[in-house]
């Protein structure tokens, strides 16, 4: 029987398919302004996609901010829980996630069992969120998909000091004006939010191995300022965007 | 329960309380900024004592005064004073606690017309001799200039009554904490809080009446509960002016089986025993009560105190309360969440300002904390 995820994020909607311990694929979407449609979408794009038939389908979970609005799910489970199954499902040896979305990041610590010990979210500041790089991206006129790889090239990181998006927009804006490089500028950019990020996951004391998440986590500059800062190694999930998803699907086959 | 309307009426609004009972009895209405504020004095005095939280919309007025990093507690209390909200009252008791509210005293007495001021200086160490000999001192100091600013003496008959009145009140408010820890979901968190607000305004002989046909409204309920079995939580913090956040703990699973919040049992519990010297019994109870992270009483007394309550109380997990930027609990955060930790206690810190009401954000906190444990 085939179990399916399905994650409501504010931004994108994704929706994931596991068989018999199996992740049989992801689907990704925007979620738009309505979240039952999103979620429906998604699904049904899904099941397409893998040409796996509806009454092939068995129970469905719902996460994300949106999990409340997929009517046709078997059960809600927060994002937490979640992104904690779906790390674990992905390698059973991860103790903590650090998961940055469009709009909210989260610190989580897992036991052996793959259940959350303890979590920590900041959802109410976009600074050390997908959203703070897009506002930064705008900008620097740089495509986001390039932050991770020009931040690379820096060789003298910028400082930004202030921990608020509107506040470090204006300061980025000022190192524009004084000719400071691109690459510079992102790598500062990263720092910031690795430091901001760090702060909220030290409080948690977590432990090796950690796994990324989220759609950030493709972003290879925001994953070496997070290592540089937590003094562990952060492994990518392979599955980043999608991982809220695949924990949802897994937590539906009662894993 | 129907015994519980009045106190859902006045925690809706307070104020109008206040009026009614000024216009009422033609008494003296007179306002507290903390629960080190000695309540039992103004009662005595025959007066309405009557906690000011803030909280009742949008800030402007007050920023003029306050950063936007003071705690919403501080700048919502300034702006109801700034915005002739609070003209019912004829004076105002600011305790000496943290650093907000004794500079928030300063600026109250330049800039709101709320009748008189008293500042209290109560020591900030709480487990010497000399800071018991010293809030003996300042208590005799409260009564004699509370007793002139309303012009009259406040006798010893009179506090011996107050102080009555109030271990009456607190002895009931044990029953429902302990009725409440027993069996979880018997009254609702929302209803508790409702209580404890009124508790905080109404005329102390009317809530006595009112909190006692609630508890033996509770007490019989509880003979017969039964209900599902509900996550045990325990709520840590400061001041919650909040009803709403009580909604979604009880939505996503979980009961509040004890609270040690300076608006629940730091206010409402702690009976003053041997009256030989009423000031100093009244003192002593504020020095042993559970202590405000402003105070001092040990370097870990207040983390060996929430471990004792919260296993008092068997609770599976504690969420922390805080006001946004209220320092003195952010600076204790952190060891308080070690040792519930090295207990096996899960926690969970929310910070919460009061002019923002509970939302997506706390719901999803909650049910991630209840499916955690």
């Amino acid at each position: 029987m085939v179990t399916i995820g399905i994650d409501i994020g504010s931004i994108s909607a994704k929706a994931a398919a596991i068989a018999k311990d199996k992740l049989l694929g992801s689907k990704v979407i925007l979620t738009g302004y309505n979240a039952r449609q999103a979620g429906m979408a998604v699904f049904e794009g899904l099941l397409k996609e893998l040409a796996i038939d509806r009454d092939a389908v068995g129970r469905i979970v719902a996460t994300g901010y949106g999990r409340n609005s997929v009517d046709f799910a078997d059960q809600a489970v927060t994002e937490i829980t979640c992104h904690a199954a779906g790390a674990h499902f992905q390698d059973p040896e991860v103790r903590a996630v650090i998961d940055i979305g469009g709009q909210d990041s989260k610190a989580i610590a897992l036991g052996p069992n793959g259940r959350v010990t303890d979590f920590a979210m900041n959802d109410k500041c976009a600074a050390g969120t997908g959203r703070f790089l897009e506002v930064m991206a705008r900008a620097l006129e740089v495509d986001l998909d390039a932050f991770g790889e020009m931040s690379l090239q820096a060789d003298e990181p910028a400082k930004i000091s202030s921990l608020c998006t509107v506040f470090a927009e204006s300061e980025v804006i000022s190192l524009i004006a004084k000719g400071a490089r691109r690459t510079n500028i992102i790598a500062g950019i990263h720092a910031s939010i690795g430091a901001r990020v760090v702060a909220m996951a030290n409080r948690l004391k977590l432990q090796a191995p950690v796994m990324m998440t989220g759609g950030v986590a493709h972003n290879i500059g925001v994953v070496k300022a997070l290592e540089d800062k937590l003094g562990l190694p952060v492994q990518v999930s392979a599955h980043a965007q999608v991982n809220g998803a695949i924990g949802a699907a897994r937590l539906a086959a009662g894993g | 329960m129907e015994a519980m309307q009045p106190f859902h009426d006045i925690a809706a609004d307070p104020k109008a309380y206040a009026r009614a009972w000024k216009e009422r009895t033609g008494g003296k209405v007179i306002g507290t900024l903390c629960s080190y504020a000695p309540e039992e004095l103004i009662l005595a005095a025959g007066a309405l004592g009557f906690r000011i939280v803030g909280g009742s919309g949008a800030i402007s007025k007050a920023d003029v005064h306050l950063q936007a990093y003071s705690c919403s507690l501080v700048r919502g209390a300034l702006e109801d004073a700034l915005d002739n909200q609070l003209d019912f009252l004829d004076g105002a008791v600011f305790p000496h606690t943290c650093d907000s509210i004794q500079r928030l005293s300063d600026i109250w007495r330049m800039n709101a017309k709320t009748g008189f001021h008293l500042d209290v200086v109560l020591p900030v160490k709480l487990n010497t001799a000399s800071a018991r000999d010293y809030m003996t001192a300042v208590m005799a100091k409260a009564r004699s200039e509370l007793g002139g600013m309303l012009g009259q003496t406040i006798a010893d008959d009179d506090i011996r009554q107050a102080i009555d009145t109030y271990n009456r009140i607190r002895a009931k408010m044990e029953t429902l904490y302990t009725l409440r820890r027993d069996c979880p979901g018997v009254i609702a968190g929302g209803d508790v809080h409702a209580i404890t607000r009124a508790a905080m305004v109404m005329d102390r002989h009317d809530f006595l009446k009112g909190l006692s046909k609630v508890v033996d409204g509770v007490s019989a309920a509880a003979k017969a509960f039964s209900g599902p079995d509900p996550k045990r939580i325990f709520l840590s913090g400061g001041v919650c002016n909040l009803p709403d956040i009580y909604g979604p703990i009880e939505a996503s699973g979980g009961a509040v089986v004890g609270d040690d919040l300076c608006t629940g049992s730091r206010q409402m519990l702690g009976a003053i025993d041997d009256q030989d010297d009423l000031i100093e019994a009244i003192g002593r109870r504020y020095m042993e009560r559970a202590v405000c992270p402003a105070k001092h009483a040990g370097i870990r007394t207040r983390g060996e105190e929430l471990v004792r309550r919260a296993r008092a109380a068997k609770a599976q997990g504690v969420i922390f309360l805080y006001l946004k930027f209220c320092d003195p609990h952010a600076f204790d955060y952190p060891y308080l969440k070690d040792m519930l930790t090295a207990e096996g206690i899960p926690t969970l810190l929310v910070e919460l300002e009061e002019q923002t009401a509970s939302d997506g954000q706390f719901q999803t906190r909650c049910e991630a904390f209840m499916e955690m444990l």
